[in-house]
């Protein structure tokens, strides 16, 4: 059988004497979209920053296609960091307020992938079609974007590093009924097209749902159980 | 009998070379002790009606129509009357509970301030205070006067600026997105508020949400907006259950539990609105008369509604 994408081992979190998590151990196959399911406060957030580097845990093991990024040296961090994105919950907090949407949205190409400028514009363009922008979308500062379409920017960044895995952290919860739904949908069609993993982390049980191949209920500072939802993918 | 009444109301924002139509030919009106939902997506000009109510819309703002306020003209008062009516007889309590309070004063200063305005002294303030908060369903109010607003969480916030609006008494009260970015028990609470402000003080309400179950469970009547106008209008139980307009049905079964389809397309721009129904390019039952004319509102069914097929659906 092969590696999980993403397995955490055992992790806990303390803040001073306040112990936020503890025990909490999960893995996340390939293709698959793994719900984190908690109340406000329960350390869902935390877990989602510890697997993407943001944060250090007081302890366990975070194991991305089996090896330990809590044990990795900087150089080996950064060069797997490509592959572990994160998707925040405040859109309008995302992008570089300074640029431009096309900008933001090229710029991580601009850092990993040695594109040169035509080559870069193209996959840009490919990109920004695929999260389904339109080009007065890209010509736009953030600030005159709604959360939306910043959603669909970050997605459309995130993508472009082809990663392993991403954690979504209540990617639609600023976001209207309507808009959350398409949000939603486009990461299936783009875990279909790439085969991408996802931890949802999310408060509304109804999207995990409707979306989650898996969820794992967080209470009282870990996982109590973790439920198999059939319906997975596209329905 | 109204309490307010808008009439033919549109909204253009200014901007440079372009101008944005935010609000288009809006009419409605709230009767006392009724609860009015402004339902629609981002950007689909709710927020904006609210704002117009209180005169509080920026410079660049062009307003034509009329808002009528116990029979009062909100549009041609003089600016020292309008103060007499924003936050006294008109209250808002804003979208991002987090931002409308000082973050470097404590609560029960903030809370104080406003019955200092009302000319009651400050021990009585604190007491009127102190038996608002117990009724808001705030636990321990005395304790949390004495906390800063960052040390609350997000549905705490919400009551503590309900219980400034509600201080002066005011005639109307405009909720704006109360819900956004809540967690499934502080909606849950916000709806017992609500409910709550509604019943004990038969308050009469417009709240401008996307919140769905929010508008079902606390609004009588509903209108729907989108692209900057009101597309149907009725009974908030018969709006959300049996939707007549293809936005409204897009909406609803947009909603998780009802599938989380997706609407197709974008919201069109609203500096270049489509010919005809603002909806049409995004509507399965989108017909030769649709990309043409711009449907006007028609009675149907008790109710109002903005389409050429309503009769067919």
């Amino acid at each position: 059988m092969s590696l999980p994408v993403l397995a955490v081992n055992e992790l806990a979190m303390k803040f001073g004497n306040s112990e936020v998590f503890k025990n909490v151990s999960f893995s996340v196959e390939a293709g698959e979209t793994f719900g984190l399911f908690g109340k406000s406060g329960s350390g869902k957030t935390t877990i989602g920053r510890c697997i993407v580097g943001l944060e250090k845990p007081t302890y366990g093991k975070i194991l991305v296609q089996g090896k330990d990024i809590l044990r990795m040296g900087k150089k080996e961090f950064r060069e797997l960091r490509p592959k572990v994105q994160m998707i925040f919950q405040h859109p309008e907090t995302s992008l570089d307020p300074r640029m431009k949407a096309f900008e933001n949205l090229i710029e991580p190409l601009k850092l990993h992938s040695g594109l040169k400028k035509n080559a870069l514009l193209e996959r840009g363009e490919e990109l920004a079609e695929l999260t389904g922008l339109r080009p007065e979308h890209l010509a736009r500062y953030p600030s005159h974007l709604s959360g939306g379409e910043i959603q669909r920017i970050v997605l459309a960044r995130i993508m472009s590093l082809s990663p392993a895995f991403v954690v979504a952290d209540e990617p639609t919860s600023m976001l209207d009924v309507s808009v959350q739904a398409q949000i939603l949908r486009l990461m299936q069609k783009l875990q279909k097209e790439t085969g991408v993993s996802y931890l949802l982390i999310s408060h509304d049980l109804e999207v995990l749902r409707r979306v989650c191949h898996r969820i794992a209920y967080l209470e009282d500072g870990t996982i109590t159980s973790v439920e198999n939802i059939k319906r997975g993918i596209n329905t | 009998m109204s309490l307010i009444e808008i009439n033919d109301l549109s909204v253009e924002f200014h901007t440079g070379e372009d101008s944005v139509k935010a609000v288009s030919h809006a009419s409605f009106d709230i009767k006392e002790g009724e609860t009015f939902g402004l339902i629609g997506e981002s950007g689909s000009g709710k927020s904006v009606i609210g704002l117009a109510i209180l005169r509080l819309l920026p410079t660049n703002a062009e307003v034509s129509g009329n808002i009528f306020f116990q029979g009062q003209d909100i549009f041609s008062i003089k600016p020292s009357e309008l103060r007499k009516i924003r936050g006294k007889h008109i209250a808002l309590m804003p979208q991002n509970p987090a931002g409308s309070l000082n973050p470097v004063l404590k609560n029960g200063l903030q809370i104080k301030e406003v019955y200092e305005e009302r000319g009651i002294d400050k021990k009585e303030g604190i007491k009127k205070a102190l038996k608002l908060m117990e009724k808001l369903l705030l636990k321990d109010p005395e304790k949390l006067l004495d906390l800063y607003p960052h040390q609350l969480s997000g549905g705490m916030r919400q009551r503590l600026i309900a219980c400034m609006s509600l201080s002066f008494e005011p005639e109307l009260l405009i909720a704006d997105e109360p819900t956004k970015g809540l967690d499934p028990e502080a909606k849950a609470g916000a709806v017992d508020l609500f409910t709550k402000i509604k019943k004990e003080y038969g308050k009469t309400m417009l709240l401008i949400t996307h919140d769905l179950d929010l508008a079902l469970e606390v609004c009588d009547r509903i209108a729907v907006m989108y692209a900057g106008e009101i597309v149907e209008l009725d009974e908030a139980s018969k709006v959300l259950s049996e939707p007549l307009h293809p936005y409204t049905r897009g909406l609803i079964r947009a909603h998780p539990r009802n599938g989380l389809v997706p609407l197709i397309g974008q919201s069109p721009s609203r500096i270049r609105l489509p010919e005809g129904c603002f909806f049409h390019e995004r509507c399965k039952n989108s017909g030769f008369e649709c990309s043409r004319q711009h449907p006007e509102m028609k009675t149907h069914n008790g109710g109002w509604i903005r389409c050429h097929f309503q009769s067919l659906q």
